[in-house]
Protein backbone atom coordinates (compact mmCIF):
# COMPACT_ATOMS: atom_id res chain seq x y z
CA UNK A 1 0.00 0.00 0.00
CA UNK A 2 1.29 3.41 -1.28
CA UNK A 3 1.18 5.22 2.48
CA UNK A 4 3.17 8.30 1.41
CA UNK A 5 1.07 8.81 -1.51
CA UNK A 6 -2.22 8.52 1.07
CA UNK A 7 -0.70 10.71 3.86
CA UNK A 8 0.19 13.69 1.20
CA UNK A 9 -2.93 13.46 -0.52
CA UNK A 10 -5.10 14.06 3.02
CA UNK A 11 -2.35 16.53 3.87
CA UNK A 12 -3.12 18.13 0.24
CA UNK A 13 -6.65 18.08 1.27
CA UNK A 14 -6.65 19.19 4.74
CA UNK A 15 -5.04 22.02 4.05
CA UNK A 16 -6.58 24.15 1.64
CA UNK A 17 -9.11 24.91 4.64
CA UNK A 18 -6.50 25.21 7.86
CA UNK A 19 -3.06 24.70 8.86
CA UNK A 20 -1.81 21.66 10.01
CA UNK A 21 1.03 19.84 11.34
CA UNK A 22 2.79 17.05 10.32
CA UNK A 23 4.86 14.54 12.61
CA UNK A 24 7.35 12.13 11.56
CA UNK A 25 9.53 9.51 13.52
CA UNK A 26 12.71 10.52 12.57
CA UNK A 27 15.09 8.66 14.62
CA UNK A 28 13.99 5.07 16.58
CA UNK A 29 15.97 3.34 19.40
CA UNK A 30 14.72 0.38 20.88
CA UNK A 31 11.38 -1.09 20.61
CA UNK A 32 8.63 1.25 19.25
CA UNK A 33 5.71 1.05 18.03
CA UNK A 34 5.26 2.33 14.35
CA UNK A 35 9.02 2.05 12.18
CA UNK A 36 11.09 5.30 11.05
CA UNK A 37 9.20 7.36 8.41
CA UNK A 38 5.46 7.00 9.96
CA UNK A 39 3.50 9.91 9.60
CA UNK A 40 0.69 11.68 11.52
CA UNK A 41 -1.17 14.82 10.73
CA UNK A 42 -2.35 16.75 13.71
CA UNK A 43 -5.22 18.92 12.94
CA UNK A 44 -6.30 22.24 15.34
CA UNK A 45 -9.71 20.97 15.77
CA UNK A 46 -9.15 17.19 16.41
CA UNK A 47 -9.68 15.48 12.75
CA UNK A 48 -6.17 13.75 13.30
CA UNK A 49 -5.04 11.53 10.31
CA UNK A 50 -2.94 8.16 10.84
CA UNK A 51 -0.86 7.32 14.35
CA UNK A 52 2.54 7.01 15.05
CA UNK A 53 1.94 4.63 18.16
CA UNK A 54 -0.85 5.82 20.25
CA UNK A 55 -0.93 6.10 24.14
CA UNK A 56 1.03 8.44 25.94
CA UNK A 57 3.42 9.51 23.49
CA UNK A 58 1.06 10.03 21.17
CA UNK A 59 -1.19 12.61 23.51
CA UNK A 60 2.33 14.68 24.08
CA UNK A 61 3.02 14.90 20.25
CA UNK A 62 -0.29 16.54 19.54
CA UNK A 63 -0.15 18.89 22.04
CA UNK A 64 3.44 19.87 21.00
CA UNK A 65 1.82 19.70 17.40
CA UNK A 66 -1.07 22.07 18.30
CA UNK A 67 2.11 24.53 19.48
CA UNK A 68 3.83 24.29 15.81
CA UNK A 69 0.56 25.08 14.01
CA UNK A 70 0.18 28.44 16.07
CA UNK A 71 4.25 29.06 15.70
CA UNK A 72 4.83 28.03 12.22
CA UNK A 73 8.45 26.70 14.29
CA UNK A 74 9.08 23.35 13.28
CA UNK A 75 10.43 21.35 16.41
CA UNK A 76 11.94 17.82 17.55
CA UNK A 77 10.18 16.36 19.71
CA UNK A 78 11.62 13.11 22.00
CA UNK A 79 8.98 10.32 23.23
CA UNK A 80 10.27 8.46 25.87
CA UNK A 81 8.49 4.65 26.13
CA UNK A 82 11.18 3.40 28.77
CA UNK A 83 8.69 4.57 31.32
CA UNK A 84 8.14 0.44 33.83
CA UNK A 85 4.95 -1.19 32.42
CA UNK A 86 1.96 -0.94 35.31
CA UNK A 87 -1.50 -1.57 34.79
CA UNK A 88 -2.60 1.89 33.70
CA UNK A 89 0.37 1.53 30.82
CA UNK A 90 -0.32 -0.95 29.02
CA UNK A 91 1.11 0.06 25.95
CA UNK A 92 4.50 0.73 26.58
CA UNK A 93 6.91 -0.78 24.29
CA UNK A 94 10.32 0.15 26.21
CA UNK A 95 12.34 2.30 23.50
CA UNK A 96 12.77 6.37 22.64
CA UNK A 97 11.92 7.67 19.46
CA UNK A 98 12.18 11.31 17.76
CA UNK A 99 9.37 13.18 16.27
CA UNK A 100 9.40 15.66 13.78
CA UNK A 101 6.70 18.60 13.77
CA UNK A 102 5.98 20.85 10.94
CA UNK A 103 3.28 23.25 10.04
CA UNK A 104 1.89 22.78 6.43
CA UNK A 105 -0.27 25.09 4.98
CA UNK A 106 -1.78 26.18 1.97
CA UNK B 1 3.87 30.09 1.87
CA UNK B 2 2.83 29.34 -2.29
CA UNK B 3 6.48 27.85 -2.26
CA UNK B 4 4.81 25.09 0.33
CA UNK B 5 1.56 24.40 -1.49
CA UNK B 6 3.58 23.93 -5.14
CA UNK B 7 6.19 21.53 -3.80
CA UNK B 8 3.17 19.90 -2.23
CA UNK B 9 1.74 19.92 -5.36
CA UNK B 10 4.77 18.62 -7.53
CA UNK B 11 5.07 16.06 -5.04
CA UNK B 12 1.78 14.85 -5.39
CA UNK B 13 2.06 14.78 -9.83
CA UNK B 14 5.63 13.26 -9.28
CA UNK B 15 4.03 10.24 -7.04
CA UNK B 16 0.74 9.89 -9.36
CA UNK B 17 3.37 9.48 -11.90
CA UNK B 18 5.05 6.79 -10.31
CA UNK B 19 8.43 8.40 -10.17
CA UNK B 20 11.16 8.00 -7.87
CA UNK B 21 11.42 10.48 -6.15
CA UNK B 22 12.38 11.69 -2.55
CA UNK B 23 10.65 14.78 -0.26
CA UNK B 24 13.93 16.56 1.56
CA UNK B 25 13.20 17.85 4.99
CA UNK B 26 15.91 20.14 7.20
CA UNK B 27 14.81 18.97 10.48
CA UNK B 28 17.75 19.89 12.69
CA UNK B 29 19.87 23.27 11.88
CA UNK B 30 22.24 24.75 13.91
CA UNK B 31 24.67 27.45 13.83
CA UNK B 32 24.98 29.15 10.24
CA UNK B 33 22.88 26.82 9.03
CA UNK B 34 19.50 27.83 11.26
CA UNK B 35 17.78 29.63 9.04
CA UNK B 36 18.01 26.54 7.24
CA UNK B 37 15.21 24.26 9.48
CA UNK B 38 12.16 23.18 8.14
CA UNK B 39 13.08 24.19 4.89
CA UNK B 40 11.87 21.20 1.75
CA UNK B 41 12.74 19.92 -1.71
CA UNK B 42 12.07 17.43 -4.00
CA UNK B 43 14.89 15.45 -5.67
CA UNK B 44 14.79 13.02 -8.74
CA UNK B 45 17.86 11.02 -9.96
CA UNK B 46 18.26 14.05 -12.45
CA UNK B 47 16.86 17.45 -11.28
CA UNK B 48 15.73 18.96 -7.86
CA UNK B 49 12.71 21.29 -7.13
CA UNK B 50 12.88 23.77 -3.96
CA UNK B 51 16.34 25.29 -1.85
CA UNK B 52 17.37 23.97 1.19
CA UNK B 53 19.00 26.86 1.73
CA UNK B 54 21.70 25.26 3.30
CA UNK B 55 24.56 27.54 1.55
CA UNK B 56 27.70 26.40 0.66
CA UNK B 57 26.61 22.20 2.10
CA UNK B 58 23.34 22.88 -0.23
CA UNK B 59 24.58 20.81 -3.49
CA UNK B 60 26.74 18.64 -1.70
CA UNK B 61 23.72 17.64 0.18
CA UNK B 62 21.42 17.33 -2.34
CA UNK B 63 23.86 15.32 -4.49
CA UNK B 64 23.72 13.10 -1.12
CA UNK B 65 20.14 12.57 -1.34
CA UNK B 66 20.16 12.16 -5.32
CA UNK B 67 22.84 9.25 -4.20
CA UNK B 68 20.47 7.36 -2.07
CA UNK B 69 17.49 7.52 -4.03
CA UNK B 70 18.04 3.52 -5.11
CA UNK B 71 18.43 2.57 -1.42
CA UNK B 72 14.62 1.14 -0.07
CA UNK B 73 14.81 3.22 3.23
CA UNK B 74 17.08 6.05 3.36
CA UNK B 75 18.34 7.11 6.46
CA UNK B 76 18.73 10.70 7.74
CA UNK B 77 21.69 12.19 6.43
CA UNK B 78 23.45 14.28 9.22
CA UNK B 79 26.66 16.85 8.71
CA UNK B 80 28.72 18.33 11.27
CA UNK B 81 30.30 21.68 10.03
CA UNK B 82 32.66 23.69 12.22
CA UNK B 83 30.13 26.45 12.24
CA UNK B 84 27.06 24.23 12.75
CA UNK B 85 25.30 21.06 12.23
CA UNK B 86 22.06 19.72 10.00
CA UNK B 87 20.19 16.76 9.52
CA UNK B 88 18.08 16.07 6.59
CA UNK B 89 15.04 13.63 6.75
CA UNK B 90 14.70 11.71 2.92
CA UNK B 91 10.94 10.73 2.64
CA UNK B 92 11.35 8.63 -0.42
CA UNK B 93 8.39 7.71 -2.39
CA UNK B 94 9.25 4.19 -4.48
CA UNK B 95 8.60 3.44 -7.96
CA UNK B 96 6.08 0.21 -8.06
CA UNK B 97 8.20 -3.03 -7.98
CA UNK B 98 7.62 -4.41 -11.58
CA UNK B 99 6.93 -8.39 -11.78
CA UNK B 100 8.68 -10.30 -14.91
CA UNK B 101 7.13 -13.49 -14.83
CA UNK B 102 8.83 -15.49 -17.62
CA UNK B 103 6.71 -18.50 -18.63
CA UNK B 104 2.77 -19.10 -18.36
CA UNK B 105 3.02 -22.60 -16.66
CA UNK B 106 1.29 -23.78 -13.45
CA UNK B 107 3.66 -22.21 -10.94
CA UNK B 108 3.09 -18.96 -12.98
CA UNK B 109 -1.14 -18.67 -12.11
CA UNK B 110 -0.37 -18.50 -8.47
CA UNK B 111 2.76 -16.34 -8.76
CA UNK B 112 0.49 -13.74 -10.85
CA UNK B 113 -2.04 -14.00 -7.75
CA UNK B 114 0.75 -12.94 -5.05
CA UNK B 115 2.33 -10.14 -7.15
CA UNK B 116 -1.10 -8.93 -7.37
CA UNK B 117 -2.26 -9.57 -3.80
CA UNK B 118 1.34 -7.35 -2.39
CA UNK B 119 0.86 -5.29 -5.19
CA UNK B 120 3.73 -5.13 -7.64
CA UNK B 121 2.82 -4.52 -10.75
CA UNK B 122 2.58 -8.11 -12.97
CA UNK B 123 3.95 -9.25 -16.59
CA UNK B 124 3.06 -12.70 -17.41
CA UNK B 125 5.21 -13.35 -21.10
CA UNK B 126 4.79 -16.96 -22.58
CA UNK B 127 5.91 -17.57 -26.44
CA UNK B 128 2.72 -20.05 -26.73
CA UNK B 129 -0.37 -17.74 -26.74
CA UNK B 130 -2.54 -20.21 -25.27
CA UNK B 131 -0.84 -19.87 -22.18
CA UNK B 132 -0.55 -16.77 -22.19
CA UNK B 133 -3.73 -15.37 -22.17
CA UNK B 134 -5.48 -12.61 -20.14
CA UNK B 135 -8.54 -15.43 -19.32
CA UNK B 136 -5.84 -17.67 -17.53
CA UNK B 137 -4.37 -14.76 -15.67
CA UNK B 138 -7.28 -12.44 -15.34
CA UNK B 139 -5.43 -10.04 -12.18
CA UNK B 140 -2.35 -9.46 -14.35
CA UNK B 141 -1.55 -6.04 -15.66
CA UNK B 142 -0.26 -7.38 -18.66
CA UNK B 143 0.28 -10.64 -20.77
CA UNK B 144 2.45 -10.91 -23.11
CA UNK B 145 2.16 -13.93 -26.46
CA UNK B 146 5.91 -13.34 -27.74
CA UNK B 147 9.42 -14.99 -27.82
CA UNK B 148 10.99 -14.72 -24.09
CA UNK B 149 14.21 -12.98 -25.54
CA UNK B 150 12.64 -10.83 -27.58
CA UNK B 151 9.89 -9.10 -24.92
CA UNK B 152 13.48 -8.89 -22.62
CA UNK B 153 15.08 -7.12 -24.89
CA UNK B 154 12.69 -4.32 -25.25
CA UNK B 155 11.44 -4.26 -21.94
CA UNK B 156 12.61 -1.25 -19.78
CA UNK B 157 14.24 -3.21 -17.17
CA UNK B 158 15.28 -1.07 -13.73
CA UNK B 159 16.40 -1.32 -10.09
CA UNK B 160 12.27 -1.99 -9.41
CA UNK B 161 12.67 -5.33 -11.73
CA UNK B 162 12.39 -8.83 -10.31
CA UNK B 163 12.13 -11.08 -13.02
CA UNK B 164 11.08 -14.51 -12.67
CA UNK B 165 12.43 -17.83 -14.36
CA UNK B 166 9.50 -20.11 -14.40
CA UNK B 167 9.47 -21.28 -18.29
CA UNK B 168 8.37 -24.72 -19.77
CA UNK B 169 11.68 -25.97 -20.21
CA UNK B 170 15.43 -25.26 -19.20
CA UNK B 171 16.73 -24.01 -22.41
CA UNK B 172 13.82 -20.82 -22.30
CA UNK B 173 15.43 -20.47 -18.78
CA UNK B 174 19.05 -20.05 -19.89
CA UNK B 175 18.15 -18.10 -23.05
CA UNK B 176 16.05 -15.60 -20.97
CA UNK B 177 18.68 -15.64 -18.34
CA UNK B 178 21.64 -14.69 -21.07
CA UNK B 179 19.02 -11.58 -21.82
CA UNK B 180 18.63 -10.17 -18.11
CA UNK B 181 21.75 -11.23 -16.57
CA UNK B 182 23.86 -7.85 -16.88
CA UNK B 183 20.51 -5.91 -16.68
CA UNK B 184 19.44 -3.69 -13.46
CA UNK B 185 17.18 -6.00 -11.87
CA UNK B 186 16.78 -5.95 -8.11
CA UNK B 187 16.10 -10.00 -8.71
CA UNK B 188 16.54 -12.49 -10.97
CA UNK B 189 15.60 -16.22 -10.16
CA UNK B 190 15.76 -19.58 -11.92
CA UNK B 191 13.94 -22.37 -11.19
CA UNK B 192 15.49 -25.64 -11.16
CA UNK B 193 16.36 -28.67 -8.45
CA UNK B 194 19.95 -27.85 -6.78
CA UNK B 195 21.62 -30.49 -9.15
CA UNK B 196 20.30 -28.69 -12.60
CA UNK B 197 21.55 -25.80 -11.31
CA UNK B 198 24.56 -26.40 -10.59
CA UNK B 199 24.77 -28.27 -13.83
CA UNK B 200 23.40 -25.35 -15.75
CA UNK B 201 25.40 -22.58 -13.84
CA UNK B 202 28.72 -25.06 -15.00
CA UNK B 203 27.34 -24.71 -18.73
CA UNK B 204 26.90 -21.09 -18.41
CA UNK B 205 30.74 -20.74 -17.64
CA UNK B 206 32.30 -22.98 -20.04
CA UNK B 207 30.00 -22.49 -23.22
CA UNK B 208 28.86 -18.77 -22.62
CA UNK B 209 31.69 -17.47 -20.33
CA UNK B 210 29.53 -16.09 -17.63
CA UNK B 211 31.84 -15.30 -14.81
CA UNK B 212 31.13 -16.37 -10.82
CA UNK B 213 30.18 -12.93 -9.98
CA UNK B 214 27.44 -12.43 -12.95
CA UNK B 215 26.08 -15.71 -11.46
CA UNK B 216 25.98 -15.03 -8.32
CA UNK B 217 23.03 -12.66 -8.89
CA UNK B 218 20.89 -15.42 -9.78
CA UNK B 219 18.35 -16.63 -6.80
CA UNK B 220 18.64 -20.42 -7.89
CA UNK B 221 17.33 -22.94 -6.74
CA UNK B 222 14.72 -20.20 -6.74
CA UNK B 223 13.01 -19.13 -2.65
CA UNK B 224 12.97 -19.88 0.80
CA UNK B 225 13.71 -22.95 2.09
CA UNK B 226 10.10 -23.65 3.63
CA UNK B 227 10.02 -27.22 1.67
CA UNK B 228 7.61 -26.39 -0.77
CA UNK B 229 6.16 -29.16 -2.95
CA UNK B 230 3.23 -27.42 -4.78
CA UNK B 231 3.21 -25.26 -7.42
CA UNK B 232 1.67 -22.81 -5.45
CA UNK B 233 3.58 -23.81 -2.50
CA UNK B 234 6.68 -22.84 -4.68
CA UNK B 235 4.93 -19.92 -5.53
CA UNK B 236 4.76 -18.81 -1.93
CA UNK B 237 8.24 -19.61 -1.63
CA UNK B 238 9.26 -17.88 -4.10
CA UNK B 239 7.36 -14.42 -3.41
CA UNK B 240 8.44 -14.75 0.12
CA UNK B 241 11.71 -14.42 -1.46
CA UNK B 242 11.09 -11.70 -3.30
CA UNK B 243 9.27 -9.86 -0.36
CA UNK B 244 12.88 -10.59 1.42
CA UNK B 245 14.89 -8.29 -0.84
CA UNK B 246 12.21 -5.51 -0.92
CA UNK B 247 12.20 -5.16 2.43
CA UNK B 248 15.82 -6.18 3.43
CA UNK B 249 15.12 -9.07 5.23
CA UNK B 250 16.98 -11.88 6.72
CA UNK B 251 15.24 -15.17 5.50
CA UNK B 252 17.55 -17.99 4.32
CA UNK B 253 17.09 -18.65 0.55
CA UNK B 254 17.60 -21.99 -1.09
CA UNK B 255 20.44 -20.65 -3.22
CA UNK B 256 22.68 -19.61 -0.45
CA UNK B 257 24.03 -22.65 0.31
CA UNK B 258 25.20 -22.94 -2.89
CA UNK B 259 26.63 -19.87 -3.78
CA UNK B 260 28.44 -20.45 0.16
CA UNK B 261 29.73 -23.96 -1.08
CA UNK B 262 31.37 -21.61 -4.23
CA UNK B 263 32.70 -18.59 -1.91
CA UNK B 264 30.85 -16.35 -3.48
CA UNK B 265 29.81 -12.70 -2.10
CA UNK B 266 25.60 -13.39 -0.90
CA UNK B 267 23.11 -11.04 -2.77
CA UNK B 268 25.21 -8.18 -3.84
CA UNK B 269 21.90 -6.79 -5.01
CA UNK B 270 21.00 -6.42 -1.87
CA UNK B 271 21.37 -2.86 -0.40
Amino acid sequence: MDTTKIIYQKLSQLISDTPVAMATIVEVKGSVPRELGTKMIIHPYGQHYGTIGGGCGEADVIRAALDVIETGHPKLVQVDLTEPISMESLGVCGGVMTVYLERWSA
Amino acid sequence: MNQTDELLTRFLAAIEADEQVALVTVIEATGEYRAALGQRALVWADKTYGRLQLGSLEAEALQNVQQNLEIPKPKPLRYQRPHGQVTLFVDLHRRAPTLLIIGAGHVALPLAELGKLIEFKVVVVDDRPKYANPHRFPKADQVLAQPFTEMLREWPINRDTYIILVTRGHSHDVEALLEVIDSPAQYIGMIGSKRRVKAVFELLRQEQGLTPDQLSRVYAPIGLDIGAESPAEIAISIMAEIVNIYRTGRAVSLSDALKANRRLPLHPARV
